[in-house]
């Protein structure tokens, strides 16, 4: 008879190796090259210089101004899909005819590449484009050059992360609204609570879980978003909607490899510490069901 | 009765629905238009179909070269951390001891934390990887494990030990039992993760950006974006590339929906 402890980790040892030469590795060595003078002309020899990147990069006016944008992004869109998403998955749970071809139409966007999402949304906010076209129906004609002007730019990048994932989030919704027991909201409904209340008193704490998940996955996604804003702006107008991933791309490309190390090490533990943060506050909040 | 209190609420959202994916109607229209219609951006069907577009795309857009190298990297990287995840988690949920909880919570790490690319890109170098198929394959597989095994560990949790018991008294060993009675009983998770894991890969921009640096080895999201560089005033051609690039992505979609969904839903509770 086997026990436990007899089985071997010869079948874990593949997917260890792999995990550790190529992420882990990798994580370590990010914490040794962010403060060297690493860079592209010279791959093998590098010194180390101390604080100097992380002066350089913190004394930088474009990079505070992407931690700034990273920051306004993950948070704005996460409270947006997080709302769309529930009331959206609340909508769907109720007996529609057409709701499961409903919810796979609304979950596609999800399924597609950023490449092509960024590419039709460059045209929806074309100056002339449907983004104007709609706001020629409300009676507004400012014909902006959307995602070329400094203010809007960024609001439009967010747009499109909140539509392309809004759908997603609604299926994580459906998820957890499947788990509650009918039993509860039909015992509050017989001692007289209104569909208010049954919302707010029973639906949205045995939810809690599916917010932990939906507020977590999106935020991490949000610090972490490169693609998307590559696309749709690649930073620009000027530093406008720069964000830490195409930041440090952008100092990566430059050859600067120990100061963009230093960049990915900020994000890294930026998305490390509020994960944690916020995991903590949101588990507490749940309660046994 | 019943029904018809949802009549009203039930069209809002159907028109809700068509007006959310209404931006998509741009592209799937644009395709077939010339160049001067699709500029305007708008969802009238074109007045002339012009299939031509695509014919130019896959002639002038390095169409046919990305798309070998977009299934090879997502064949490879699919076979390969599917199977390592399988093979991990199952041993790491048997063991059930100190060392293999440790093991666990290792992988839990990069569900949260970001691939460092740079270091990433060095590693590769020194190993001479770097630009390589083999190299972004295995990088792919290393960032795609932890959540592919935690797929693997919830739905594995849910088999009974009296079936390694009986396979190990007939005298089996370990890798014997997992390939010829557990492996075909993941089936159903299997499906979620191959189908989860392709679609990622095949959607990736970022890490073939910066690890591929060759326009020979790039993939469809890669020459999407080159091409519209190259041809950004020509909305017809962009949108019949992004067909090109999403057409087989629907096709998966439309046929695995149900393991897709399930598994970025139950995936995502492990997170």
């Amino acid at each position: 008879m086997k026990k436990k402890g007899n089985y071997s980790y010869s079948l874990a040892v593949p997917a260890v190796v792999i995990y550790t030469g190529l992420f882990v590795l990798p994580m370590i060595l990010c914490f040794i090259t962010a403060f060297t003078n690493w860079n592209i002309r010279d791959l093998y020899h590098f010194s180390f210089n101390g604080l100097e990147n992380f002066v350089s990069i913190f004394s930088d006016q474009f990079f505070l101004l992407a931690i700034k944008n990273t920051l306004i992004f993950a948070v704005v869109t996460t409270v947006f899909k997080v709302a769309a998403g529930l009331m959206l998955a609340l909508i769907l749970t109720k007996p529609f005819k057409t709701r499961n071809i409903l919810r796979s139409l609304l979950y596609m966007p999800a399924v597609l590449s950023t490449v092509v999402i960024g590419l039709v949304f460059t045209a929806f906010f074309e100056m002339g484009g449907m983004w104007d076209k709609i706001l020629g129906l409300l009676g507004y004609s400012g014909n902006l050059i959307w995602l070329g002007n400094e203010k809007t730019a960024l609001w439009c990048v967010i747009a499109t992360e909140i539509w392309q994932w809004s759908g997603f989030t609604m299926m994580l919704f459906i998820a957890g609204l499947q788990g509650i027991s009918r039993d509860y909201l039909e015992a509050a409904q017989i001692d007289g609570a209104s569909s208010f209340q049954r919302f707010w008193k029973i639906t949205v704490p045995l939810l809690a879980p599916s917010f932990t998940i939906t507020i977590i996955t999106n935020l991490i996604g949000g610090l972490k978003v490169f693609d998307k804003v590559y696309v749709l702006t690649n930073g620009g107008p000027g530093y406008a909607t720069q964000v830490l991933g195409t930041y440090v791309y952008k100092s990566f490309s430059a050859g600067f490899l120990g100061k963009s190390s230093a960049m990915s090490l900020v994000l890294t533990v930026t998305v490390c510490i509020i994960t944690l943060l916020i995991n903590r506050q949101l588990v507490k909040r749940e309660v046994e069901a | 009765m019943k029904h018809r209190k949802y009549l009203i609420p039930e069209i809002c959202m159907i028109l809700f629905t068509m007006l959310m994916i209404s931006p998509l109607l741009i592209m799937v229209f644009g395709a077939f238009k010339d160049s001067v219609g699709a500029a305007a951006f708008d969802f009238t069907l074109p007045k002339q179909w012009e299939f031509g577009n695509f014919s130019f795309v896959i002639q002038n857009g390095n169409v046919v070269r990305a798309f070998i190298n977009s299934l090879i990297l997502t064949g490879f990287t699919t076979v390969f951390g599917v199977l390592l995840a399988a093979m991990a988690a199952f041993v790491i949920v048997r063991k059930d001891t100190k060392g293999s909880k440790g093991i666990y919570n290792y992988f839990l790490i990069g569900m949260i934390a970001p691939l460092q690319i740079i270091t990433t890109y060095a590693v590769l170098k020194v190993l001479h990887l770097n630009g390589t198929f083999i190299g972004l394959i295995m990088v792919y597989i290393a960032v795609n494990l932890p959540f592919n095994f935690f797929l693997f560990c919830s739905f594995i949790k849910g088999i009974p030990r009296e079936l390694d018991e009986s396979g190990f008294m007939d005298g089996a060993s370990q890798s014997c039992l997992f390939f010829k009675i557990i492996f075909p009983l993941l089936k159903p998770v299997t499906a979620t993760s191959i189908v989860i894991l392709a679609m990622s890969v095949w959607n990736d921009f970022q890490l073939p950006l910066y690890l591929l640096n060759t326009p020979k080895k790039w993939t469809l999201p890669l020459t999407v974006y080159n091409f519209y560089g190259q041809y950004y005033s020509k909305w017809n051609y962009v949108f019949a590339d992004c067909i090109i690039t999403a057409v087989p992505i629907l096709i998966v979609y439309l046929f695995a929906q149900k393991y897709i969904v399930e598994g970025m839903t139950s995936g995502a509770v492990k997170g």
